[in-house]
């Protein structure tokens, strides 16, 4: 690995760049050219006078994201077993609003007239029962060639157990005149349950056109060292990228939780739960002391089932507009102002949204906001909230503490769906706030959750591009196997996982990776015998002499307890999955504990001005954040500016700095 | 605090909140595939006047019959419900909608000076894959309700905490999947307790008082909301008959009436007219002729308005005693919390397009499509029941054609995947397909209808209730109607043998059974230039 390695996150808003070098980092940030991210890309690296072949790139990329999401992906054909051409469309056959007459679905990204069903047939045990046959084979060809596609994605019932009739397709299918972009299931997502694993592999094929463009234009400036973000939160190679584009989908979220959890592992604080609020949306994650996986993802509509790291998105952000309904409610969101017009006190727009609601409270300052480079309008704010406070026979700065209420409530249904949902108790985690935001509401919404304190990273903006520059590099494999009683055997798992290590080391030396300083770790997908959720443990040693299924149900029931509450012992489990990830560390920042400064932050403050709490207008003290100093202890009511953020801190909370520069927030214990 | 704008708001999130956690809790702990996989369950919370708060959009048919469950609890027992009770029932006439819908009900208390008080009430109502009866799956082409299964009256599965063990016995043992019964009752328990604690936690953090006062308020919100949405509606009488098929029994067709009267910020909907209760398992109870009455008040006015019963204060439901839509006790009721309920909702909304013919959709399959398969598996040795619904075409909107392949309105359960479906059952799928055409045409197309085609690889006893086999789904305005659905046998895999709609049939090795569900009707006259283009 290089010694410089240089993060970058690509936002529709701002390209943020983290350069780690020696140790080192240091942070720039510039605006996106969204025409062209390459563009911005290569002016910032400029920027930053890294020299290109001696570093290693590692990129969060939302081409893949916005391909999907904006239906600019290839024109993609897709081959499945006969009789099941249509699974793609009908997908689960349930609809995502009860009562909406006028609901839609996402239409399939492989149209009718480009699907395509082959005479084949193996059965749940992995034996062929039709043969595909080459007569078959020369018509699809045929067919395809007329079809003029960018892509093919295949998928045949149970090729996750025997892949031989993908293959055979596969290699037919590479040599079409017109060279498309050719997935086969059984090598991205190689897992029971045939919609979820169509989608997987036609999303790939839909955006794989795209992504290989866009990858090796950027290679063409970055050179060979350029890595790629996977929604899992660990890189992979360029070329992989461009193989398996399906597996960076949700890269940039997963930057943010990768430097969030970075930074509380860093302070202390290893049970983290991220908070990142943008404009139109806030994105959250629990780390239970590691960053969680879900397989189970599901992108405009559209399933993903490869790894993702687990974060639940809620439509309430800065830009969410309020807005009282005709039964009288006081509403926030999901309806966003978004950045143009934006809201009101933008000066555009004539909706008022979250983030009018707090410049009304005297929380976000006018003159303040992205470091003084764009003043709002307060007037406005002002004005237009106290025509929607009319409409609730309500004063404006209660309207606005109600918004603000209202928008946290929303935001506390999310981390109760992360967190209590799931078995964890928000009382013993912190909350990381992150995103412009984040850190405005992260002390009231901890309160409301009894999260005991609230961890602001030093520079909240660029999170996501730290993140990204140190993301250890992971390859992850899975395999449906579905073993249980005399089947599950230690040879039988050991054989296969043997299996899958050699076809990754294979890969991995093609990719041009040290497969050898490569640590492989194996987890087991398990259940209940005949149940239909999953949980992932770890696998248990298949040399040792332990009884293999009881110490695989032991696992299981650990699971199980901790997230539903119960275990019954006495039910027998089956593994479903095995999954194999690998794993190469990349060097982290060094970064040197600043000596304590003392307490005393005056040097720090730079005014007083009056802010509203839920208790009242309070005499507030702002202090810029750039000039505290570790060990300085700021007690709420209190406004922090910095260039990406403000951060609140409410009465009856106090923080400090910490030696890395985050700033550590706690309500304030009364003395017994 | 008062209730106010935003009070109101907070507390609406949490109460759905409640609801929702209640049924992840049932959802990830049960064990059955079929509420496990398609999630054929619901939960809800109430108020202590027994009046439904708050839902999580779980399967609509059950949410506005759950009301009644709380009721024939309170009602069982007087004296109310103790920290820690449990009332556990399925009798269609006492709080239940069809025999394998079984349904928790619990109270939550608050520790007060004066001793303990009542928050409100948690229910949930899981559809049980067999509860034992004459044919496996416990929906049959019965003649009286004791032929569907175990009749549970309203009966404490729990007193003080303290589960009552032997009643889950009973029900095992009158189940042929008892593993699935243990596992998928310990699951409606587990999500009781949760409902029970969060509610207790919401009573705790904010007061006892407080949260009352914004059940009430969450109540008349819906309802305002709803009386605002009616006034927009002209006023009138809209009446409407169709018929069903035929009950399973006799080749019958079963007619259901209603006059849907809109006055002002209030509706009546009468079903005086309809047929009298049919000898065969088609009768839906007054109960689940409610939801159905609920689901289509809240699809066409209640689209802001949260889920409860305030949204059906302005609406009375009138139902002849005796009749289809409100049978007296131990008729049959198998078909109709599946069938009957689906039809009554095709009919209000029929009646509903006479006053607003530029937002209903033309008819839906107006089927579920009742799949239930059981016997014993040879190569795993054991007993299996395996339940599916199936989905079909969607009636076509009014400016847009309707969704392809999908469950329809009284219904949103999920498919058993086809790889799931093989590993778990000696069962194999030839085929799952759109079936295509089978959409009605016009201005807008009716959605198409699905294929599924299933091989049985061991002899199998097999029921299908379903509908729209004889009279096909109308289109409206000038649209054609949808294609009616077909069942056929396909004996050895290849001789052709068309079954009613309604059916129990024992089969072979080597058969296959293909459904073909109703394609939606078209809305509109079909214009010359618009092409058969599925």
């Amino acid at each position: 690995m290089a010694t410089t390695v240089v993060g970058i996150d690509v936002g529709g808003t701002f390209t943020d760049i983290a350069v780690l070098r020696d140790g080192i980092l240091s942070v720039h940030k510039l605006p996106s050219t969204p025409a062209d991210p390459s563009v911005g890309i290569t002016a910032g690296v400029r920027d930053t006078g890294v020299d290109v072949d001696g570093a290693d790139f590692i990129h969060g990329s939302t081409v893949a994201t916005n391909a999907l999401l904006e239906g600019k992906g290839g024109r993609t054909a897709l081959v499945t077993t006969l009789g099941f051409e249509d699974v793609l469309e009908i997908g689960r056959q349930n609809r995502a609003d009860l009562y909406d007459l006028s609901m839609e679905r996402p239409e399939p990204l492989a149209p009718w007239q480009l699907r395509f069903g082959l005479p084949e047939r193996i059965d749940y045990t992995g034996t062929i029962l039709d043969d595909l046959t080459p007569e078959s084979i020369d018509a699809l060809v045929g067919l395809l060639g007329e079809a003029d596609v960018d892509g093919v994605a295949v998928s045949f019932l149970f090729s996750f157990l025997n892949p031989v009739h993908e293959e055979i397709l596969a290699e037919r299918l590479a040599g079409l005149p017109n060279r498309p972009f050719i997935s086969i299931s059984s090598r991205i997502l190689p897992e029971f349950r045939e919609y979820e694993r169509t989608s997987t592999v036609v999303v790939n094929s839909y955006v794989g056109p795209v992504m290989a463009r866009y990858l090796t234009q950027l290679e063409s400036v970055l050179g060979h060292g350029l890595r790629i973000m996977q929604s899992s939160g660990g890189s992979i190679t360029a070329s992989l990228a461009a193989d398996q584009p399906v597996r960076t989908i949700l890269s940039g979220p997963a930057g943010g939780v990768v430097g969030a959890f970075y930074t509380g592992v860093q302070a202390g604080y290893p049970d983290i739960i991220t908070l990142d609020m943008g404009g139109t949306s806030t994105d959250v994650s629990l780390c239970p002391g590691r960053i969680k996986e879900t397989t189970s993802a599901n992108l405009g509509g559209y399933p993903v089932s490869v790894p993702m790291i687990e974060i639940h998105t809620v439509g309430a952000g800065g830009g969410s507009i309020a807005r009282v309904d005709a039964g009288g409610a006081l509403v926030v969101g999901p309806q966003s102002a978004g950045a143009d017009p934006g809201p009101a006190c933008y000066g555009k727009g004539d909706r008022i949204t979250v983030t009018d609601a707090n410049l009304t409270l005297g929380r976000l300052r006018s003159d303040g906001f992205l470091g003084g480079r764009m003043t709002l309008d307060q007037d406005r704010s002002q004005e237009l909230m106290t025509d929607l406070a009319s409409g609730i026979s309500a004063s404006a700065t209660d309207t606005a503490l109600g918004i603000i209420r209202v928008v946290n409530s929303n935001m506390e249904r999310a981390i109760r769906a992360i967190s209590l949902e799931r078995g964890y108790d928000p009382r013993e985690f912190t909350l990381v706030p992150f995103g412009g935001a984040g850190p405005m509401h992260a002390c009231e919404l901890a309160a409301e959750l009894s999260i005991p304190r609230v961890l602001v990273p030093g520079h909240p903006g660029i999170l996501s591009a730290l993140g990204v520059a140190i993301a250890d590099v992971v390859k992850d494999y899975s395999r449906t196997v579905m073993l249980r009683g005399e089947d599950l055997d230690k040879a039988r798992l050991e054989e296969e996982f043997h299996g899958m290590e050699q076809l990754a080391r294979a890969e991995l030396v093609e990719e041009g990776l040290p497969a050898d300083s490569m640590v492989p770790r194996r987890f087991l997908d398990v259940r209940y015998v005949g149940q239909s959720f999953e949980l992932t443990v770890d696998c248990p040693s298949l040399t040792g002499r332990g009884e293999l299924t009881r110490s695989i149900a032991s696992e299981f029931y650990a699971a199980h307890l901790q997230r539903f509450g119960y275990a019954d012992r006495a039910l027998p489990v089956e593994v479903v999955n095995l999954r194999l990830k690998l794993e190469l560390a990349v060097d982290k920042p060094i970064l040197e504990p600043a000596p304590d400064s003392g307490s005393d932050a005056s040097h720090a403050a730079v005014g007083n001005v009056d802010v509203v709490f839920a208790e009242g207008a309070m005499n507030t003290t702002l202090y810029d954040r750039d000039r505290l100093q570790t060990g300085n202890r700021i007690a709420g009511p209190a406004l922090l500016l910095q260039l990406d953020t403000t951060i609140v801190v409410p009465p009856e909370w106090a923080g400090e700095v910490d030696p890395y520069g985050n700033l550590l927030l706690e309500p304030v214990v009364e003395a017994a | 605090m008062p209730v106010d704008a935003i009070s109101l708001e907070v507390f609406k999130n949490m109460f759905i909140s409640v609801s929702e956690e209640m049924g992840v809790a049932l959802q990830r702990t049960s064990y059955s595939t079929n509420m496990k996989e398609r999630q054929d369950f619901s939960c809800a919370l109430f108020n202590p006047a027994a009046e439904m708060v708050a839902q999580a959009a779980h399967q609509p048919v059950h949410l506005g019959a759950m009301p009644a469950s709380v009721q024939a609890a309170l009602q069982t027992f007087p004296r109310g419900l103790r920290p820690g009770d449990i009332v556990i029932l399925n009798d269609p006439y006492m709080g239940g909608s069809h025999l394998p819908d079984i349904t928790l009900v619990a109270p939550a208390y608050i520790d007060g000076d004066d001793g303990k008080r009542l928050i409100g009430y948690v229910s949930n109502r899981g559809h049980h894959s067999d509860v034992g009866g004459m044919a496996p799956g416990s929906m049959p082409l019965s003649t009286e309700l004791y032929q569907e299964g175990l009749i549970i009256p309203p009966l404490k599965l729990s007193r003080g905490g303290r589960i009552n063990q032997e009643v889950i016995a009973l029900i095992c043992r009158n189940s042929r999947t008892p593993e699935d019964r243990q596992g998928d009752l310990a699951a409606q328990i587990a999500s009781i307790r949760v409902g029970d604690k969060r509610l207790t936690e919401i009573a705790q953090r904010y007061g006892l008082d407080e949260t009352l006062e914004h059940m009430d308020a969450l109540l008349d919100y819906s309802e305002r909301l709803t009386r605002r949405r009616i006034t927009e509606i002209p006023d009138g009488t809209y009446n409407v008959t169709d018929y069903m098929d035929d009950d399973g029994l006799t080749e019958e067709p079963v007619r259901i009436s209603v006059a849907v009267t809109v006055d002002g910020d209030r509706m009546k909907i009468d079903f005086t007219g309809t047929a009298d209760q049919r000898p065969g398992c088609i009768n839906a109870p007054r109960a689940v002729t409610v939801s159905a009455s609920l689901y289509v008040v809240r699809c066409v006015v209640g689209d802001e308005a949260p889920a409860n019963q305030g949204c059906l204060r302005p609406v009375e439901v009138i139902t002849p005693r005796g009749s289809l839509v409100d049978p007296l006790p131990q008729r049959g009721v198998a078909g109709g919390n599946v069938e009957t309920s689906q039809r009554i909702t095709d009919v209000l909304l029929a009646a509903m397009s006479q006053a607003l013919p530029d937002r209903i959709p033309a008819s839906s399959q107006g089927t579920m499509n009742n799949m239930i398969i059981g016997g014993h598996d040879i190569s795993r040795d054991k007993p299996y029941v395996y339940y599916e619904t199936i989905g079909g075409g969607m009636g076509a909107r009014p400016d847009k054609d309707g969704v392809s392949g999908i469950h329809t309105h009284m219904t949103n359960t999920m498919n058993t995947p086809v790889e799931a479906l093989e590993f778990a059952f000696p069962l194999r799928l030839r085929r799952y397909a759109l079936r295509r055409g089978s959409g009605g045409d016009g201005l807008h197309r009716g959605g198409d209808g699905l294929i599924r085609d299933v091989e049985f690889l061991s002899p199998a006893r097999v029921t299908v209730l379903s509908e729209r086999r004889r009279y096909a789904p109308p289109g409206y305005h000038g649209g054609h109607h949808g294609e009616h659905g077909e069942n056929v046998l396909l004996k050895g895999g290849y001789e052709e043998v068309h079954l009613a709609g309604k059916e129990t049939l024992d089969v072979e090795a080597g058969d296959v059974l293909s459904i073909r569900t109703p394609g939606g009707g078209g809305w509109g006259a079909p214009t010359h230039d618009h092409g058969h283009h599925h």
